[in-house]
């Protein structure tokens, strides 16, 4: 078992290569990268300017582009004159050393920007995580002793709703009618302008979680429906399972063998979905901190590659990879616990 | 005579299913006495199942119940027991074990929980030690061997004889009064068959408990039985002593069950004779006596009435209106 986990861990690094080198090399040869950004950038700043003063048109509007030198100046800031191969084996090198680059856009460390938004995506992420089971697994237990009764059909109406509508559909819903509208949450953000301000731990908290209030709705309305059926669809497969008749044959009343053996039983596929999800967890949507404004790391990597900010793009990318590989393995570290059965080689 | 262990009284048992109300056991009457081997044999879809599902309250429910009929445990009728009551039943007074040992066990638990459970809902009073202890002696009298590491194992690490096993210890830690064992062994290789079969006399021998032995293996009934229930389409259509039975069968379907078993006193090369047709679905149930369609002595009596079950039930009692003509 260890020997297997220590495998899963090595393979880890081939992996996270073939993953980063597919980016680097897409981020090279895909139309609009920082150079030409630059030269648009340049040309639409002449365009201006001559439109302005109506003087220096006399060399038009080529000569306001880069020059060659510059050009190449350039290439070579951002490693464009190498071979794709060569440097991308000083970024890695750099990778390893947790140096992953300098943004192009706030000119900042890529690092000291993950590190800031990591956390703001995690809360979110683990917070959904934890209200999603605290109703689900409660809401799939009680579908599946009363399957077929009024609450079970009502219930799945919800369900099959939230299944139904994209989170970031209901965010914006929630957004209009309890931001906008009604006024009782704030429209987006993280915390509030005061945050600082707030005497107590307490009130920054409260804060927080007002401004949580709508996207972690969106969240879990995005979440808990495949969660609640696979609760549900679980518990019933076990309640007809042999070794409950077992437990009731040895005189255990029905709800005890329900909690003791059916409830146990059903948490096994719970727990290999959580593994899996520990990326999106606590990488975050990045719709919904679009829609509320959060400076999460979806949002962040979302921009990034609109803005052809490629450091970031693939700060973002090492982070989301390495968590779901270890997502991954986690999940494997879940289901061996919760399940004897599973033997690892 | 003295009042039997467990006496069944008239008992029918209903499924609602989505092609409407299943009448799976109709008018099932029988007793069994204190040590004494009862086996019940039939095809499969006879209600064998639902005979000991119905006497231990564990029908699959909402759909399964019993609509009437007692079943006398030393004159007190289970039917009419509370829930809370009947767990105080089962497992304590009626044991059970099942024809799947790969999945009775539960996958997830390790064989001490699974043994000590038992105990704890019947003996809260034990102490863990005397819980493992107990446990340890069960696990070595169904004939485990190192007990103390198997216990320590789960299900998956146990061949299906061994989990029989462990099911059989599992059924006898509270010493039941009877044990029901539906299909013990159809899922076993033959040698463990025997083996398991050989247990279960020996078990017996030493406790003193009646046994309700499910089988549709006749040869099975013969090793282990002292009387025999045989039915069909969920009534009792025989009854007798086992020898009686073997000698003498009088239903025409008891024997055609008979001459579907290989002799070794006759002749190999003799083609095994098989009743013909099917058994009726319990939708379209013949009127009249169940096996009339496929009998070959089939009178229009038989099609218009339901025979009568005839004789003394310690003896020998029928379900055919033609048997004494038959008999010769
Ligand atoms: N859960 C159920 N729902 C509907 N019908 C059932 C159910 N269980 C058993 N039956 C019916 O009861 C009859 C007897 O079944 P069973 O006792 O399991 O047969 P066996 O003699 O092979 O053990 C069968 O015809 C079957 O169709
Ligand atoms: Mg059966």
């Amino acid at each position: 078992m260890t020997q297997y986990f220590i495998r899963r861990l090595l393979l880890i690094v081939p992996t996270f290569i073939g993953i980063t080198i597919l980016v680097f090399v897409i981020t090279r040869f895909v139309p609009g990268g920082p150079i030409e950004r630059m030269i648009a950038e340049v040309q639409q700043a002449a365009m201006q300017g001559g439109a302005g003063t109506m003087q220096s048109t006399t060399s038009g509007i080529g000569g306001a582009t880069l020059d060659e030198d510059q050009i190449r100046q350039l290439e070579q800031y951002y490693g464009f004159d190498k071979p794709v191969l060569v440097s991308y084996w000083d970024w890695l090198i750099k990778v390893v050393q947790f140096d992953l680059g300098v943004s192009t856009r706030y000119s900042e460390p890529v690092w000291d920007t993950i590190r800031e938004r990591l956390p703001v995506s995690a809360f979110y992420g683990i917070t959904t995580m934890l209200i999603t089971y605290f109703i689900s697994i409660p809401l799939g237990y009680l579908k599946a002793i009363r399957h077929n009764s009024h609450f079970d059909h009502a219930s799945s109406v919800v369900v099959f709703i939230g299944y139904a509508i994209p989170s970031y559909v209901v965010g914006i819903i929630l957004l209009v009618v309890f931001a906008s509208n009604l006024e009782w949450f704030p429209m987006g953000g993280f915390y509030g302008d005061d945050f600082d301000d707030l005497e107590s731990k307490w009130e920054q908290a409260a804060d927080v979680f007002y401004h949580a209030a709508l996207p972690l709705m969106a969240y879990v309305a995005g979440s808990f429906a495949v969660m609640t059926f696979m609760m549900k669809n679980a518990l019933m497969d076990n309640l007809a399972a042999d070794y409950v008749r077992t437990a009731i044959a040895k005189g255990m009343p029905f709800r005890e063998a329900i909690t003791r053996h059916a409830m146990r039983n059903s948490l096994i596929p719970i727990a290999t979905h959580f593994g899996n999800n520990i990326s999106v967890i606590i990488g975050g949507s990045f719709l919904i901190e679009k829609i509320f404004n959060i400076d999460g790391l979806g949002l962040l990597g979302y921009e990034s590659i609109v803005e052809r900010d490629y450091p970031i793009v693939m700060g973002v990318l090492v982070i989301s990879a390495i968590l779901q590989l270890v997502g991954n393995i986690l999940s494997d570290i879940c289901v061996a616990v919760v399940d004897p059965r599973v033997q690892f080689r | 005579m003295t009042e039997a262990l467990l006496e069944v009284k008239h008992l029918a048992t209903e499924f609602i299913t989505e092609q409407g109300v299943a009448r799976a056991l109709d008018d099932i009457s029988f007793h069994i006495n204190a040590g004494e081997t009862l086996g019940i044999v039939g095809e499969s879809g006879c209600g064998k199942s639902v005979t000991s599902l119905s006497i231990m309250r564990l029908l699959p429910r909402p759909a399964g119940s019993i609509v009437s009929g007692e079943v006398l445990l030393q004159g007190q009728d289970l039917t009419r027991l509370a829930p809370e009551e009947m767990h105080h039943i089962r497992g304590n007074r009626i044991a059970m074990i099942f024809q799947e040992p790969m999945t009775a066990l539960n996958p997830v638990y390790r064989v001490e929980r699974q043994l000590g459970e038992t105990l704890v809902l019947h003996n809260p009073q034990m102490s863990k030690d005397e819980i493992r202890a107990a446990s340890i002696r069960m696990l070595k009298r169904v004939g485990i061997p190192a007990p103390e590491r198997r216990m320590q194992e789960y299900p998956h690490q146990l061949s299906g004889g061994m989990r029989q096993r462990v099911m059989i210890a599992i059924a006898l830690l509270c010493e039941p009064e009877i044990l029901i064992a539906d299909e013990p062994t159809t899922a076993l290789d033959v040698t463990i068959q025997a083996q398991i079969l050989q247990l279960l006399k020996d078990l017996q021998q030493e406790t003193g408990m009646a046994i309700i032995f499910i089988t549709h293996d006749l040869g099975v009934i013969a090793e282990v039985c002292d009387r025999v229930l045989v039915m069909y389409s969920g009534r009792i259509i025989e009854q007798a002593e086992i020898h009686t039975l073997f000698d003498t069968p009088l239903h025409p379907y008891t024997r055609g069950l008979m001459n579907a078993i290989p002799r070794l006193d006759k002749p190999a090369k003799q083609v095994l004779s098989t009743i013909p047709g099917m058994v009726p679905s319990l939708f379209d149930t013949p009127p009249g006596c169940r096996f009339q369609n496929r009998c070959e002595y089939a009178q229009p009596q038989c099609r218009a009435t339901t025979p009568p079950l005839e004789g003394d039930s310690d003896q020998h009692q029928v379900r055919c209106f033609r048997f004494r003509e038959l008999m010769h």
